[in-house]
């Protein structure tokens, strides 16, 4: 894949603001109703939405893995990193698929991003603690992910409704 | 080549929530089912079971050591919740007291398990009742 210095700068911008929002919901009590360690909201995905239609599936993958591993740096653990990536990898693929469903909104494609970001997350914990405990707090989870995806998808339309006037959608 | 998104919710937005949905009763029935009678505590460590004892047991204090730090459980007929741990994250103490069957308490920096298991009959006999 050849990037030009825009798309590269882009990249990079994205990967930092789903840094921040990563970090942001760390303010979140989700632990409060999924007692499960690191599972986390998904709110990156805003991020990774608005780069698969915004730069195509190549460069939301690039930033997806940028993030994850950034985010495991700093976070300083390992786990971090196969919890983020699996949510992050699932929430990617099923929303590239949905993507190319004619008749599904933004809001449809972020609903099943973030419920594949939590079934990966939960996974993620499986495979970390070698029990299906973690599959307990699954459809609560599927509950919450209704919530993230129409926060996803909202926040989405209202950038692209405001980038529809720029030139940036044309590249 | 990128397809613009369609930014107002669609018709078929809704065949998604209802997947969801779906799955989640399905997740819900799977791992909920089987009412929490004779409750069964599980006690493990990287991934090996260390503790196994009915919630009918003596009420008390148990103490766990797993990947060099020491847990303290508080056990009682209605519950039992982490009261002490030197883990750095405390999640499992915020987990507070689980109750029900397949709720569990998971300390991820000592790699401990805690989890409530009912009995398997009532499981193995819904399958009877529908396969006859
Ligand atoms: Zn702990």
């Amino acid at each position: 894949m050849k990037l030009t210095t825009k798309e590269l700068t882009v990249c990079a911008l994205l990967t930092a603001m789903a840094l921040g929002l990563s970090y942001l919901e760390n303010l979140f009590p989700l632990s409060l109703a999924v007692p499960v360690p690191g599972v986390k909201l998904g709110l990156a995905n805003i991020v990774a939405v608005f780069a698969l239609y915004a730069l195509g599936a190549g460069q939301a993958f690039l930033i997806l893995f940028a993030r994850c591993l950034l985010g495991s740096v700093f976070a300083g653990n390992m786990s971090a990193f196969i919890f983020s990536l699996f949510g992050g990898v699932s929430a990617m693929a099923v929303m590239t698929l949905l993507s190319h469903l004619r008749g599904l909104s933004v809001y449809g494609v972020s609903a099943g991003g973030a419920a594949a970001h939590n079934c990966g997350q939960i996974a993620a914990a499986m495979l970390t603690l070698g029990s299906t405990a973690p599959l307990y707090y699954l459809p609560v989870l599927l509950g919450v992910s209704l919530l993230t995806g129409g926060l996803t998808g909202l926040v989405c339309a209202c950038l692209f409704r405001g980038l529809a006037s720029t030139n940036f959608m044309k590249g | 080549m990128k397809p613009f998104p369609e930014l107002r919710p669609a018709p078929w937005d809704l065949a998604v929530v209802a997947a969801v949905l779906t799955l989640a009763l399905f997740c819900g029935v799977m791992v909920w089912g089987g009412a929490a009678t004779g409750l069964t505590a599980i006690v493990t460590a990287d991934g090996e079971e260390i503790d196994r004892f009915p919630l009918s047991a003596p009420a008390g204090e148990r103490t766990y050591s797993a990947g060099g730090y020491t847990l303290t459980a508080d056990v009682s007929p209605d519950g039992i919740q982490i009261t002490a741990s030197d883990c750095p994250t405390q999640d499992c103490i915020r987990t507070g007291r689980i109750s029900r069957s397949g709720q569990s308490i998971v300390c991820l920096p000592a790699r401990f398990i805690l989890r409530l298991e009912g009995k398997t009959e009532i499981n193995s006999s819904g399958v009877d009742a529908v396969i006859g």
